[in-house]
C-alpha cells in the first residue's frame, strides 16, 4: 500500500502529484521531465518534498506538516538508477555486498553469492563495471538494490539505456524478477509498453500532475482525459458535439455525420445536446466495406462513412491509410479525419492501392468519448 | 656543511601538509558537495593565500600567534618551528582544496546518493566512494601543496624568522647565504631544493600515473 501526495517547488517546474496503489507494482509513466524521477527521488528520501506526506505500507516516509523525513538510510529500499550508477572503482560483487555492511563478514559473502547465482552473474563477479555488457549492468544494479532485501524497489527507467532488441527480452526477465521478489515496486519509465508489461497500476504523469491513476487494463480501455489519450498515445483523437447522450450510448456530430460511439461503462458520459466532446477512433477498428458485396450485414452499417485515401504509411506488416471524408469543411486532423489500419493481406486482396474512394464502417465500440476534465 | 635546513624544512612541510589535509578536505568537501550560506565568502577566501602578498598574510598570522594574540594566552608559537609550519600550511593550503574540491565534483552525486539508499552514513560514504573516486586529484593537490609548503619563504620569515638551527628552513637558508656572498652554500641548497621536487614529483607521476 502507497500513498503518496507532494508537492516540490523549482523555478519553472512545480510537482504537485497525489496518487494511492494498492497494487504491488507501480509503474509511474509519462513524457521526459513530467516529475516521474523527482517523485522517486522523493520515495526514497533524497528529495526532500515541500508539503505532503509519504506512506509506504504502514510506514511514514516524510510527513511535512508533522515534522518526519526519514533519511534515505532508513527507508529500507532499494533503488535502480537511470544509468544504474554503479560504483566504478568496485568489482561486481563489491557493488552487490555494499548495501550489506552491517551484516557480519560470512553472511554477506554469503547473501552476495547468492544474488550473483540467482542473476547468473557468477562468472563476472569479479570484473569491474566498465567491462561488463549492458544487459550485466542492469542485472548487477538490480542485485545490489535487492541484496539488503529492501521492502521497497525503486526503479528508474530500468532499460532505457539498452538496445531495442535486448531490452524487449531484458523487459520479460525483469518482469518475472520483481513478479517473484514479491514487494513493492515503483517504476519510472517513459515507454508505455514497458509500463503495461511491467506494472499493475499506470499513474500517469504530465507535467508535474498526475493526469490518472488506473489498473492498466483500465487505462487503455478508458483514458480519463483527452490528455491522457494523447499520452498513450491514442491515434484519431478528434472533436464532436453531443446530439444524445444515454448511459450506454451515446451520438454525436462529427464533420456532418451522425456517429454513434459507447458511452464509458462505470462513469457514463451524460452531456446535454450540443456540448463539444472529444473522441477517439481506434484506427485497426475502421472497416473498409467491400465493393463486391452488394447487401452488407447490419453490423456493417453502423457508422457508416465515405470518403478518400489521401496517403499511406507503410508500417511494415501493416498499412496506415489516411482517409478523408467526403463532404465540405475542414479535415479533422490537418489533410486527412481518420487514420485507418489494414493488415497487408487486406490491402492486396482489396487492391487498395489502386482503388482509393472507399465507404467504411466503425462498430460504436471503436469510438471513445474523451470528456474534458 | 650544514643540513639542518634540509631536515627542518621537510620536517615542516611534513607536518603543514598532514594539517592542510585534515583542514582542507573538509572545506574542499564542502565546497564541492553543499550550498550553505556564506559559501561564496568561504571559497575566495580559500583562494587569499595564494594572491595575497606573503608578508601580509605573514603579518596577519604574527598578529594572531604573536605577543597580544595566542601568545597572550600562554601559547607560544611566534619564532619557533611549529610558527613555520602554520605558514607553509597557510602557504599552500588553497592548492590542496581547489584541486581536491575540483575532484570530489567530478564524483557522479548518484553514486553518493546509490550508497545512501544502501545505508551508509556520510561519513562512510566519503571514505567508500568519494574519495577512492576522487584520490587522484586528491593526491596531486597534496603533492603541489607539499611543494609549495617546501618553499614557503615570505610567511615563514615574517612569524618564525630565520634563525640558524631553529626556525632557519631551506629557502631562508639559501637567501642568508646569498646575503652572506656564500655562492657556493647557497648554489648546493638550491641544487638540493631542485632535485627533492623534481625526484618527488617524477616518483609520484609514476606510481599513480598523474599529469601536473
Amino acid at each position: 500500500m502507497l500513498s503518496v501526495t507532494l508537492t516540490k517547488r523549482f523555478p519553472g517546474f512545480t510537482l504537485d502529484v497525489s496518487w494511492e496503489a494498492d497494487d504491488r507494482i507501480v509503474a509511474l509513466f509519462g513524457p521526459s521531465g513530467a516529475g516521474k524521477s523527482l517523485t522517486l527521488g522523493c520515495l526514497a528520501g533524497l528529495v526532500r518534498p515541500d508539503t505532503g506526506r509519504i506512506v509506504v505500507n504502514g510506514r511514514t516516509f516524510d510527513d511535512v506538516a508533522g515534522g518526519v523525513h526519514l533519511p534515505p538510510q532508513a527507508r529500507r529500499l532499494g533503488y535502480v538508477f537511470q544509468g544504474y550508477a554503479l560504483f566504478p572503482h568496485l568489482t561486481v560483487a563489491e557493488n552487490v555486498a555494499f548495501g550489506l555492511r552491517d551484516r557480519p563478514r560470512a553472511e554477506r559473502r554469503r547473501r552476495a553469492g547468492e544474488v550473483l547465482e540467482r542473476l547468473g552473474l557468477g562468472e563476472v563477479a569479479d570484473r569491474h563495471p566498465r567491462e561488463l555488457s549492458g544487459g550485466q549492468q542492469q542485472r548487477v544494479a538490480l542485485g545490489r538494490a535487492l541484496a539488503p532485501d529492501p521492502e521497497l524497489l525503486l526503479l528508474d527507467e530500468p532499460l532505457s539505456a539498452l538496445d531495442a532488441p535486448l531490452r524487449r527480452q531484458l523487459r520479460e526477465e525483469l518482469g518475472r524478477l520483481i513478479r517473484e521478489w514479491g514487494k513493492t515496486v515503483v517504476l519510472v519509465t517513459h515507454d508505455l509498453a514497458e509500463a503495461y508489461q511491467l506494472g499493475e497500476r499506470l499513474v500517469v504523469y504530465d507535467a508535474g500532475r498526475v493526469v490518472q491513476a488506473a489498473p492498466k487494463a483500465e487505462l487503455l480501455l478508458r483514458p480519463a482525459s483527452e490528455a491522457v489519450a494523447r499520452l498513450i498515445g491514442m491515434r484519431n483523437i478528434v472533436r464532436g458535439t453531443v446530439v444524445k447522450a444515454s448511459p450506454d450510448r451515446i451520438e454525436l456530430t462529427w464533420r456532418g455525420h451522425t456517429v454513434e460511439a459507447v458511452n464509458s461503462p462505470g462513469h457514463p458520459y451524460l452531456a446535454p445536446a450540443g456540448t463539444p466532446v472529444a473522441f477517439f477512433v481506434r484506427p485497426e477498428y475502421v472497416r473498409l466495406i467491400r465493393k463486391d458485396r452488394t447487401a452488407p450485414d447490419p453490423v456493417h452499417r453502423m457508422n457508416f462513412l465515405t470518403g478518400t485515401i489521401v496517403g499511406e504509411i507503410d508500417q511494415g506488416t501493416a498499412w496506415t491509410l489516411l482517409f478523408r471524408l467526403d463532404g465540405p469543411g475542414e479535415p479533422s486532423q490537418g489533410a486527412y479525419d481518420l487514420e485507418i489500419e489494414i493488415p497487408k493481406l487486406v490491402y492486396e486482396i482489396l487492391d487498395v492501392g489502386r482503388d482509393r474512394h472507399w465507404s467504411v464502417s466503425m462498430h460504436r465500440g471503436a469510438l471513445q468519448v474523451l470528456p474534458s476534465r | 656543511m650544514d643540513l639542518f635546513p634540509l631536515r627542518l624544512s621537510l620536517q615542516v612541510a611534513v607536518t603543514a601538509t598532514a594539517l592542510t589535509l585534515v583542514v582542507g578536505l573538509p572545506i574542499a568537501w564542502l565546497l564541492a558537495r553543499r550550498r550553505f550560506p556564506g559559501r561564496d565568502l568561504v571559497a575566495a577566501l580559500v583562494v587569499f593565500p595564494l594572491v595575497l602578498p606573503p608578508t601580509v598574510l605573514g603579518y596577519y598570522l604574527l598578529v594572531v600567534i604573536g605577543s597580544r594574540g595566542l601568545g597572550a594566552l600562554g601559547v607560544e608559537l611566534a619564532f619557533t618551528w611549529r610558527a613555520a609550519v602554520l605558514a607553509a600550511a597557510l602557504g599552500s593550503i588553497a592548492l590542496l582544496i581547489k584541486a581536491a574540491q575540483a575532484g570530489f565534483e567530478t564524483v557522479d552525486p548518484r553514486l553518493e546518493q546509490a550508497a545512501r539508499t544502501l545505508g551508509r552514513s556520510e561519513w562512510s560514504i566519503f571514505w567508500v566512494v568519494t574519495l577512492p573516486l576522487a584520490w587522484r586529484s586528491v593526491l596531486a593537490g597534496t603533492v603541489l601543496a607539499f611543494c609549495r609548503a617546501l618553499g614557503e619563504f615570505g610567511i615563514t620569515l615574517m612569524v618564525a624568522g630565520s634563525i640558524p638551527g631553529k626556525t632557519q628552513t631551506l629557502p631562508l637558508a639559501i637567501y642568508d647565504h646569498v646575503q652572506a656572498n656564500q655562492m657556493a652554500e647557497a648554489n648546493l641548497l638550491a641544487l638540493l631544493s631542485i632535485g627533492l621536487v623534481v625526484l618527488l614529483l617524477l616518483g609520484v607521476s609514476r606510481l599513480a600515473r598523474l599529469r601536473f
